[in-house]
């Protein structure tokens, strides 16, 4: 029992690296005190590496703009850190957040930067015209995504094969799922709200595997080992 | 027992009634028993392409209503022993007949014949159903145009979404001089769309329309080269391991035309 205490205590506060910058991520269950206490364990010990750090914003726990000020005023002034959001910014925790952030004891062990966690759909097969895959998670398709096929998943889409159909990743607006494939030759890619669509004159033949993700609200594409 | 083999494309005008005619003659040259069904209820044109239109008295919608025996419905092939044709009804439409109907006709004509040949509409509606309804094996036709292409991608999710796995190739009128200059799609990208076997490539070949206009199938036709790519498709068919044409060499027609009598001779 109390180890598995330790072990929620430790992720009251957690920073977690995203495009936009560095989110801190306060468990929601937790008092602004117990907060301000885990804040300060963490960050009086590393001080000058978290100095200068650029914060996003809060996130997981809901704050009423006392607390958020506070925590706010914490940060810049006896941490030296530099915060960027605005209270009205501020996004509680959505459903996905908050399972990930239960988990963040495990994923916490990784040395990455970008780790998450859910349900994935397996898909061994080509995916062929007419054929539509909708899941409240990730999908693997493990084969061929083929013209005038649809994929729609709620988190990130990973084609180990071509993808030259329509994917739609992040349907309940997540604008930090991608799509990764083997081939990326689509037709459209969506994440979220955003649509992309292949240029009109025909495209360089890519063989390299890519990733598109959003980036300043575009859809990029680009190799995802851009040292290979 | 037969079997029952649907020839299926989707797209409308690819070449499945020529493909079904120029297999199902092939097949009966090979001394198998042969009978050509014409699914397209409405618009039918098998019997047309095989000469065979003026004998018709029953039809498909006949034999399955009960008007008439089975027998009486099949029309003799004027020319090849052991084919037979099942003409589609004109003054009908699709929904005259039901998968369950199609299944027990195919059912009892594999009783007795060697190979049926079904020879699908194009669409995916009704018309695709009952000629799918009894068929052990499917070939797709496609050519190599995007919206073939895509429309085969299409078929081929719907049949093994009914159970017809591993359907089988046929890429038809390729025009070889075209493909090397990179204005047509070359038989390893669609191959690599549509990820299934191919049984064969069809040149694009002038002597179709001719034969087709006589109601002789070119596959008689030893001076034809798609009537020589026809029969590979059928000693594949048969089981028989056959290598591609070469249809990418440098040599001209009249080398290519050469070797293909030697091969004739061979055989």
């Amino acid at each position: 029992m109390t180890g598995k205490g330790y072990i929620m205590n430790d992720n009251a506060v957690v920073f977690k690296g995203t495009k936009e910058g560095l989110y801190i991520i306060l468990k929601e269950e937790l008092d602004v005190s117990v907060i301000k206490n885990h804040l300060d364990k963490k960050i009086r010990p590393s001080k000058r590496f978290f100095e200068g750090a650029k914060i996003v914003n809060f996130k997981g726990k809901r704050l009423s703009r006392e607390e958020f000020d506070e925590l706010k005023g914490i940060i810049e002034q006896d941490y030296g850190m530099t915060f960027t959001g605005s209270y009205n910014e501020l996004s509680f925790a959505s459903k996905h957040d908050r399972e990930e952030h239960s988990d963040t004891g495990i994923l916490e062990q990784l040395p990455y930067e970008h780790v998450q966690k859910g349900e994935a759909l397996v898909v061994r097969a080509t995916v062929r015209s007419g054929q539509l895959i909708d899941y409240k998670g990730n999908i693997v398709i493990i084969g061929d995504v083929n013209p005038g096929a649809h994929i729609k998943a709620a988190g990130s889409i990973i084609v180990m094969g071509s993808m030259r159909g329509i994917a739609h990743a992040g349907v309940n607006g997540d604008y930090s799922a991608f799509i990764v494939a083997f081939k990326i030759q689509p037709m459209q890619l969506r994440i979220g709200d955003i649509i992309t669509r292949a240029p009109d004159s025909i495209s360089p033949k890519i063989s390299n595997p890519e990733i598109a993700l959003v980036k300043q609200g575009m859809i990029v594409v680009e190799p995802y080992l851009p040292n290979k | 027992m037969g079997e029952v083999i649907v020839v299926t494309s989707g797209k409308g005008g690819v070449g499945k009634t020529t493909t079904t005619a120029n297999i199902g003659t092939g097949l009966s040259l090979k001394g198998k028993s042969v009978v050509l069904v014409d699914a397209d209820i409405g618009l039918r044109n098998l019997d047309v392409v095989m000469g065979l239109e003026n004998r018709i008295v029953y039809d498909l919608v006949d034999v399955v209503e009960g008007s008439c025996r089975l027998r009486q419905a099949l029309i003799k092939d004027k020319r090849f022993a052991n084919l037979y044709l099942l003409p589609a009804a004109q003054t009908k439409d699709k929904n005259a007949v039901n998968p369950e109907q199609m299944q027990k006709l195919t059912s009892d004509l594999a009783e007795e014949f060697d190979y049926v040949m079904v020879d699908c509409p194009a669409g995916i509606e009704q018309g695709f159903k009952n000629a799918i309804a009894g068929a052990s094996r499917a070939v797709v036709v496609t050519t190599p145009e995007v919206s073939a292409v895509r429309d085969a991608d299409r078929i081929i999710g719907l049949l093994e979404a009914s159970g017809l796995r591993n359907p089988q190739l046929v890429i038809n009128r390729i025009k070889i001089d075209m493909v090397k200059r990179g204005d047509m799609m070359n038989i390893d990208d669609m191959i690599d769309i549509l990820a299934i076997d191919l049984l064969g490539v069809v040149p694009d070949d002038d002597m179709i329309v001719v034969s087709t206009n006589r109601g002789e199938p070119a596959i008689a036709n030893e001076a034809s080269l798609a009537g020589q790519a026809y029969r590979n498709i059928v000693r594949r068919i048969m089981g028989e391991d056959v290598p591609f044409m070469n249809l990418e060499s440098d040599e001209g027609f009249l080398t290519r035309l050469v070797k293909m009598f030697g091969f004739t001779k061979r055989r």
